[in-house]
């Protein structure tokens, strides 16, 4: 066996040295006329600690250190194997801490940390135009037009190339079943601004992207594999998209699919997975509604900086050109980086810090353990310091088992970490930026290993300290019972009121997660979801040119559905709750002038007769939209409530007009007021919201109508009816699939998805944070009965009653509970206002969560006191002074 | 350490006549000592008692440390020979390089002798 298993031949040399020392020794001893018991005592006293001289000799070696640790080591498994219960304890604590923080921190590592998949990312910009303050709704933050952008690209010079790209779907037809598939429309200058290369074939030309040339098409790699068989011979075939055929010219990579719907802006409604790319073949000088992301990478040596700089000059020359565009011709550039990271980093920063919290009480708790237990083992240590164990060597001991004990933990702690991991990708939400990509790479077990290694030096630098101070010889003269020393009990109370206090935090935290989360099921939404199904119809270009024959099909839709059997009743809306984002444009009012006031900028969305009472939205005046609302009648709408409030406050709103701010558009009349519907969020506030009726379309090319979300009511279960709906559908149109089929409920559900798994995540931390604590506190204060078993004989042996032993004990804990409690409202206040931002319907400062959470935390430690109380309070006094 | 032992087991006796061997003196007695020959570790321990006339305390285990330290140093060299009680041991020896050394330890500790004894002197009169 190779060393450090073999004995080796120096150790053993050492040795005999020694002993051929000692046999002289004797020899000339008992020459001398002593016994030969005396002699060996004597030679053994001459020379001193065998033990230590050898130690010391080793030391010299040179890898004497190693050795002492190979020791160390060795002692270490001796002594964890001895303490089983206390081993699996520690372990087990430190793996949930070290495994939870690891998890989260691999998350934050994976989304914020990770560098984009995108060769020099760092130069890679996304461009927003920006609305003027005043018309804040949601964020600044608004897609480009197609002429502003061709305006740009021909005017920037910190781009080395400028890409526009918009969301689209596309019907799939020829290869069996009509398939929608989500896809987008970019121009020339996307994939250059990325800089990713195709796996197959090439991008699309400048030239193939212009009007008339513009049918060739980039296939992603899942549609590729999945739709195609991974054919690589597919290059140069045609596809049938909507009706017309689009050449293969390439196939990317796996993996990519930008733009990712979860990091775009969220009007722009991008798909989550993209899977096919096509030309944007922008026409000369074409205007149209502003509906593009631009991604552009900065040439070498240009930072967003200068992008700004060029955005700002842009702005100028725009307004030059476009009078009428003044406050709305700015724009922003940002990295992509924090274009994609968007949202998430603040909720991820606030779990890394709860999570760490949850550390910081796993390392107290387990520092309490080691303490105990070490002064438990005084005896055993002053036994090896007369040994001839060296002080340094004794606290070095104890450090090499805390860290054994960390790294069992910290082992422990990948395993859990990975199945967190993998738990977190399968059941956390979808619309969580880059999850995917995450998993235990090398940077995060590297901070695994460097978090166990800090944990093992955190909690094991009080139970060594406490060596250091210990006087040696204590314990054999006093006995076990008074060697606590002083250090330690003020320590252990320390770390338990901590423990307390970061519960404490943790919990409200949690609590006000919970209050939020509650708040938002409470919250008046202004729909039902009970029995209502949902599903998408994409009517493809090339069938359906225009909005009239959009509405013919819509028209016949309805019709089909109203008379299909278990349906209650039905309607059509641009996005049904929770399915998808309005659109939203700027109006008039005649009578105002938009000099004096800034243009109302509302949400816009078609809708059609019986929407409003499939979905229970309720009607506060007027009428709902009929079949008879045609382009023959006079032009209607429907205005929810934030929007009569807001324009019209004190006034009815029924009856006033309203229109786009085209002039020659005529003005609608409001024909009905309808409460406010949460949109995307059961956290939004309401926004003013404008509802046409889809068979009063007259604008070209704006708001599409070739996309809406059908609501059905059915009598029966929903689920049950997305058979008989199809059929009826495919007698209106055979080539149309229905897409996104979800009843109301579940889109509601995975709406919520994100914030219940943030409120569950932070409960569960805060739960354990609890049962930690509560651990702590009953070490604590069943240590320190332990200790004063004596004196609460003698207490009693005085004539002290049972019930004020037992409220001394209590008291005792309350005194820890409660300073734990103070400092943790502290610094709940200040942990609350910093989460403010996630927080619905309940103030950081909320009084009954700061309340319950205190009583709860006050009780539970309480009741960690009451068994060592109780034990206090049956101890027999004859027993605990005979004890002595 | 020491003391700890002893009062351990009870046997504390104050060292009135001893002395204590100053902090990195034992280098420079141990190879004195080689100077009249090779010796084992407890001879060398033997012969500092006697030569310091009983007055010069050496716990024999603290030997052992020193002499892996010279050897290692290349002061001193060591082989395993048949000693007096019928018994091999390990007998250490000067190096030429040990000799240097020593050579350059007495010199060191003249001059400390004179200068300490330069201060000293005054405080006598007093």
């Amino acid at each position: 066996m190779p060393w450090p298993f073999r004995r080796p031949a120096r150790e053993q040399e050492l040795d005999d040295e020694i002993a051929a020392h000692m046999a002289i020794e004797v020899k000339q001893r008992v020459e001398a006329g002593e016994s030969p018991e005396t002699a060996e005592i004597g030679a053994r006293r001459e020379f001193g600690s065998v033990a230590l001289s050898m130690e010391v000799t080793r030391g010299m070696w040179g890898y004497g250190w190693l050795q002492a640790a190979h020791q160390d080591l060795r002692y270490a498994a001796k002594s964890m194997r001895k303490g089983r219960a206390f081993t699996a304890a520690a372990t087990l604590t430190l793996a949930l801490g070290i495994g939870a923080t690891t998890a989260v921190f691999s998350v934050a590592n994976g989304i914020l940390l990770r560098p984009l998949p995108y060769p020099q990312a760092d130069r890679v910009a996304v461009l927003w135009r920006l609305a003027p303050p005043a018309a804040a709704f949601g964020g600044d933050e608004f897609p480009w037009g197609r002429l502003d952008f061709s305006m740009f690209q021909e005017h920037a010079k910190t781009f080395d190339s400028l890409g526009a790209f918009q969301p689209d779907t596309f019907n799939l037809t020829g290869r069996g079943d009509p398939v929608l598939l989500e896809g987008i429309r970019a121009s020339a200058g996307f994939f250059p601004s990325l800089g990713v290369t195709p796996a197959l074939g090439r991008f699309y030309t400048a030239e193939e992207d212009r009007p008339g040339h513009e049918h060739v098409i980039v296939l992603g790699d899942r549609l590729w594999r999945e739709r195609f068989g991974g054919d690589r011979t597919i290059l140069g075939r045609s596809i049938d998209l909507n009706g017309f055929g689009y050449t293969v010219v390439g196939v990317m990579p796996p993996g990519f699919s930008f733009p990712h719907g979860e990091e775009m802006l969220a009007t722009l409604e991008f798909p989550r997975e993209a899977e096919l790319w096509v030309p944007l073949s922008i026409k000369p000088g074409e205007a149209g509604p502003s509906e593009l992301g631009v991604v552009g990478r900065m040439r070498g040596g240009a930072g967003i900086a200068q992008a700004q700089a060029e955005l700002d000059v842009f702005a100028h020359t725009f307004e030059l050109r476009f009078p009428t565009s003044k406050g709305w011709s700015r724009s922003r550039a940002k990295p992509l980086a924090s274009q994609i990271v968007g949202d998430t980093r603040r909720p991820l920063l606030m779990l890394l810090g709860a999570v760490g919290l949850v550390l910081l009480i796993a390392c107290s708790n387990v520092a309490g353990l080691v303490l105990t237990r070490s002064l438990g083992r005084r005896r055993e240590f002053e036994l090896r310091t007369a040994l001839g164990a060296g002080q340094g060597r004794l606290m070095r001991q104890l450090l090499t088992e805390s860290l054994l004990l960390a790294a069992a933990g910290g082992a422990l702690g990948i395993v859990i970490a990975a199945a967190a991991i993998d738990f977190v990708k399968k059941f956390g939400p979808v619309t969580v930026p880059r999850l995917q990509e995450v998993g235990l790479d090398p940077m995060v077990l590297a901070f695994c290993v460097t978090l166990t290694f800090l944990t093992g030096l955190l909690f094991g630098a009080a139970p060594a300290l406490g060596v250091r101070r210990g006087k040696v010889g204590d314990s054999f003269r006093g006995g076990a019972r008074i060697a606590g020393g002083h250090l330690s009990p003020a320590l252990r109370n320390a770390l338990s009121v901590g423990q307390v206090a970061l519960a404490l935090v943790l919990a409200v935290a949690a609590g006000l997660l919970a209050r939020t989360f509650y708040g938002m099921l409470a919250t008046d939404s202004g729909f039902k979801v009970d029995r209502v199904l949902t599903f998408e119809l994409s009517l493809p270009s090339a069938h359906y040119p225009d909005p009239a024959h959009e509405a013919q099909l819509y028209r016949k839709a309805l019709d089909k559905l109203r008379i299909l059997p278990g349906i209650e009743s039905t309607g059509m809306v641009h996005a049904v709750p929770m399915g998808g984002e309005p659109d939203a444009t700027m109006i008039r009012i005649p009578g105002r002038d938009p000099k004096k006031e800034a243009r109302p900028y509302v949400n816009y969305m078609f809708a059609s007769p019986g929407y409003f009472a499939t979905v229970r939205t309720p009607l506060l005046r007027g009428r709902e939209f009929a079949d008879t609302d045609t382009l023959d009648a006079p032009p209607v709408t429907i205005v929810n409530r934030a929007m009569a409030d807001a324009l019209w406050p004190g006034e009815e709103a029924v009856g006033k007009q309203v229109g786009v701010l085209t002039p020659t558009i005529p003005l609608r009349t409001v024909i009905a007021v309808v409460a406010n519907v949460k949109q995307s969020s059961l956290k939004e506030k309401p926004l003013p919201q404008m509802y046409v009726p889809y068979t009063q379309s007259e604008i070209k090319n704006w708001p599409p109508m070739h996309t809406m979300q059908v609501a059905v009511r059915t009598t029966a279960d929903p689920a049950q009816m997305t058979a008989s709906l199809r059929d009826a559908m495919r007698a209106v149109d055979p080539d149309l699939p229905l897409a996104r089929v979800a009843t109301l409920s579940t889109l509601l559900d995975r709406s919520l998805t994100q914030p219940r798994f943030a409120m569950l995540l932070l409960a569960a931390f805060g739960v354990l944070a609890l049962t930690l604590a509560s651990i702590g506190m009953y070490g604590v204060i069943s240590y320190s009965v332990t200790q004063r078993t004596r004196e609460i004989g003698v207490r009693m042996a005085l004539g002290a009653e049972r019930a004020s032993v037992f409220s001394m004990v209590l008291g005792e804990g309350a005194r820890l509970a409660g300073l734990g409690v103070a400092i943790g409202l502290a610094g709940a206040f200040a942990g609350a206002r910093a989460m403010s931002s996630f927080l619905y319907g309940v103030r950081p400062s909320d009084p009954l969560t700061f309340g319950a959470v205190s009583l709860l935390l006050g009780s539970v430690a309480l009741l960690a006191c009451y068994l060592p109380a109780r034990r206090a309070m049956r101890v027999d006094p004859v027993v605990a002074l005979r004890h002595e | 350490m020491v003391d700890c032992l002893l009062d351990e087991m009870g046997k504390q006796e104050p060292y009135l006549n001893h002395i204590e061997v100053l902090q990195g003196t034992l280098d420079m007695l141990i190879l004195r000592t080689l100077q009249w020959g090779p010796q084992h570790g407890h001879g060398i321990g033997q012969t500092l008692r006697h030569r310091s006339e009983e007055t010069l305390q050496i716990e024999h285990g603290s030997l052992y440390p020193a002499l892996h330290r010279l050897e290692k140093q290349g002061w001193l060299a060591s082989e395993w020979k048949q000693s007096e009680a019928n018994r091999r041991a390990k007998y250490y020896k000067l190096t030429a390089a040990g000799k240097r050394q020593l050579a350059r330890e007495q010199s060191k500790w003249d001059a400390i002798v004179r200068t300490v004894a330069r201060i000293m002197r005054p405080s006598e009169g007093r």
